[in-house]
């Protein structure tokens, strides 16, 4: 994003201090530092020897029970659950990192019970999901009976019979069910005390000495910047505390939504207090959270559900997000280029994180990306609602409106509500579909920083050299990407089940997740902080970003339903009778 | 003149975030009574403990569950 809208255009020479001076490098150290801990601390000192050998003996035992029986067993799922149950971040180091990351968690009526829960106040809650617990579980072990009966009989006729096996098959998928919800039911039943306080300290301490080195490395004051920091952290965390209300999330308004709303009340009314602003360091705490964000985007994910899911997401997704930038310059006449293209990917891609992405690559300014992503928000909110509500009522089946809405709905977490309201399958195949459009980020934002810096930003009859390009170029872009390349190599190359235990449920899940969630909050909240409204409501003039987004977004829904239903019902219908 | 001036500002400040919470803690929830399928929406969320804020699918557990799933079947 720009930090000044009058900047001169850099002259363009690139120098060696830029590696230890320059916001992007110093971006791409800090998050690059942080990536290496966790692979270092879960590669080196992790649980590794010990997955090896797990592993080899649940898939020696589905091996032989796969050989043995034509569908998956009991014996065979049993196998899988202890493979699932291994998690990197449930080792010494996953769990330090997870209790000293913490944010304020979910309340409903208290907002004490987010960063306090006594030991009194965990028993009563286990207590209380007991029941349910008990009753969950008796019904898994009835459905477990059941099924091992099933299976007997199928094996007693040396699984020849199709009946019985398909028996066997519809009472193991039964027990499956029942066992899924006794684990819903039993996590219910495993709270415990804590208190967020002193850890939400210590890791304000933590942000604001890393986050100061960097500051005082480009060249501005650290004492300055620490001390504003502690208000920049504050707004933050009361960010994260007023959007794990239950009602504020599920209207989609979570802590980078109040950070906003938090940080420009304060700025337009109050005042941001001079001694803040210097840590309002928006594009800093971004970048370095873009760079954490690379570790996320892992290519072998694009394959999870098949061909299908690679068209409807891949395909589908880049035809938007074109269309859509050229109907807001050709026909709308968007005054602003950047906020064409952040709106654009916003809708198009996924939402808050495409837009974050997108708005950086092209140095948008932070009030276009604060109001691409309220439009998000609130067409996410309304759409998480009216999709499934839609697709029940005109009878569309499961796996086609998860697609859809997997495809269309903007937040991942939106997309797992709507598609979870309308049936298992629909939550299966619109997760799915979004965690492949997660994906497109990396090429996305590359893309458009390509495009910004060859085209865009050149000035009219003037050809742009590869210096040049190179020099005008976003590197943390390159972080961005270099993270994502490094992490799918190492994940195709561990295999899938070390490349979940350790990676995903790990070095990620257990790692870089935590940090880059709390970089972003940061960063809205500094948005906020330094966000003028009156700035803010010049773009909404004459509407065309709204109608930018709906007609985009219109385009969408169609397309991706097109598409859905020509991948999941024409071309591949043996998937979808899979699924 | 600069007293007045901080007092407005300072109860501009209570106005606004009243307002913010009023929306957002009264109205909301006064419209999710209002609508079953927001109460049902409401009351499954609770129940399933899904969090429709989250933006990255290394935020969301039934992502992980969905793709578990598919690789089983597929």
């Amino acid at each position: 994003m720009e930090k000044d809208s009058n900047v001169v255009v850099d002259d363009g020479r690139a120098r060696w201090s830029d590696l230890w001076k320059k916001e992007d490098y110093l971006a791409i150290w800090l998050g690059f530092s942080i990536i290496l801990v966790c692979i270092i601390a879960y590669f080196n000192f992790g649980p590794r020897d010990e997955f090896v050998d797990k592993f080899d003996v649940a898939n020696q035992i589905q091996a032989a029970e796969s050989a043995k029986v034509p569908f998956k067993s009991i014996t065979w799922y049993k196998a899988l659950d202890d493979k699932l149950k291994l998690k990197g971040s449930n080792s010494e180091f996953g769990k330090f990192v997870s209790k000293w990351t913490k944010n304020p968690g979910s309340w409903k009526s208290n907002p004490v019970d987010s960063f306090i829960r006594t030991e009194k106040q965990a028993n009563a809650l286990n207590a209380k999901a007991m029941p349910k617990y008990e009753e969950a579980k008796a019904r898994s072990e009835a459905a477990l009976s059941a099924a091992l009966i099933a299976e007997q009989a199928a094996a007693s006729m040396s699984f020849k019979d199709d009946a019985l096996n398909d028996e066997a098959k519809a009472k193991i998928t039964v027990w499956r069910t029942a066992h899924k919800a006794a684990g819903d039911a039993k996590k219910k039943t495993e709270n415990k005390p804590y208190n967020f306080l002193p850890t939400l300290l210590g890791l304000c301490l933590f942000f604001a000495l890393i986050l100061g080195a960097g500051i005082h490395l480009m060249g501005q004051r650290f004492m300055p910047f620490v001390k504003g920091f502690t208000v920049v952290f504050l707004i933050a965390t009361l960010a994260y505390l007023l959007g794990g209300q239950t009602i504020s999330k599920q209207y989609g308004i979570g802590a980078e939504a109040w950070g906003i709303i938090l940080g420009m009340i304060i700025a337009n009314t109050v005042g941001t207090p001079k001694w803040v602003l210097p840590s309002c360091q928006v594009e800093f705490f971004i970048k370095t959270g873009l760079v954490l964000l690379g570790a996320e985007v892992l290519f072998s994910k694009i394959m999870a559900i098949g061909i299908p899911g690679v068209f409807v997401a891949w395909v589908v997704t880049p035809i938007v997000l074109i269309c859509t930038y050229i109907f807001g310059q050709k026909v709308l006449k968007m005054p602003s280029k950047t906020l064409n293209i952040v709106i654009s990917a916003d809708m198009s891609v996924c939402g808050t994180s495409a837009a974050i992405a997108v708005a950086s690559a092209c140095r948008a300014k932070k009030e276009e990306l604060t109001l691409a992503i309220g439009m998000s928000l609130v067409f996410t909110a309304i759409m998480m609602i009216a999709l499934p509500a839609f697709i029940k009522a005109v009878g569309i089946p499961e796996v086609l409106g998860g697609a859809w809405m997997g495809g269309t709905i903007d937040s991942t977490g939106a997309v797992a509500a709507a598609g979870a309201f309308l049936g298992e399958k629909a939550m299966y195949v619109a997760a799915t579909i979004k965690m492949i459009q997660n994906v497109m980020i990396g090429v996305t934002a590359f893309c458009v920083a390509m495009y910004w810096t060859m085209k865009v930003e050149r000035e009219a009859g003037r050809e742009v050299g590869a210096m040049e390009i190179w020099n005008r170029f976003p590197k943390f872009v390159l972080g961005f990407l270099a993270a994502s390349i490094i992490f799918s190599l190492i994940d195709s190359n561990m295999g899938k089940d070390m490349g979940t235990a350790l990676l995903d449920q790990g070095v990620i899940r257990g790692g870089t997740r935590l940090f880059r969630a709390w970089f972003f909050a940061l960063s809205f909240a500094a948005i906020g902080l330094s966000t003028n409204f009156r700035e803010l409501s010049k773009y909404f003039k004459g509407g065309k970003p709204v109608i930018l987004y709906v007609c985009g977004q219109s385009l969408n829904l169609v397309l991706t339903l097109i598409m859905a239903y020509i991948m999941f019902y024409l071309v591949f219908p043996e998937i979808t009778a899979t699924i | 003149m600069l007293e007045q001036s901080l007092f407005y500002r300072t109860k501009k400040f209570i106005l606004i975030l009243s307002i913010a919470f009023a929306f957002v803690y009264g109205l909301l929830p006064l419209l999710t009574d209002s609508f079953d399928i927001l109460n049902r929406m409401s009351l499954f969320l609770e129940k399933t403990e899904i969090d429709p804020t989250r933006y990255y699918y290394t935020d969301v557990e039934q992502v992980i569950e969905s793709e578990q799933y598919l690789r089983t079947v597929l």
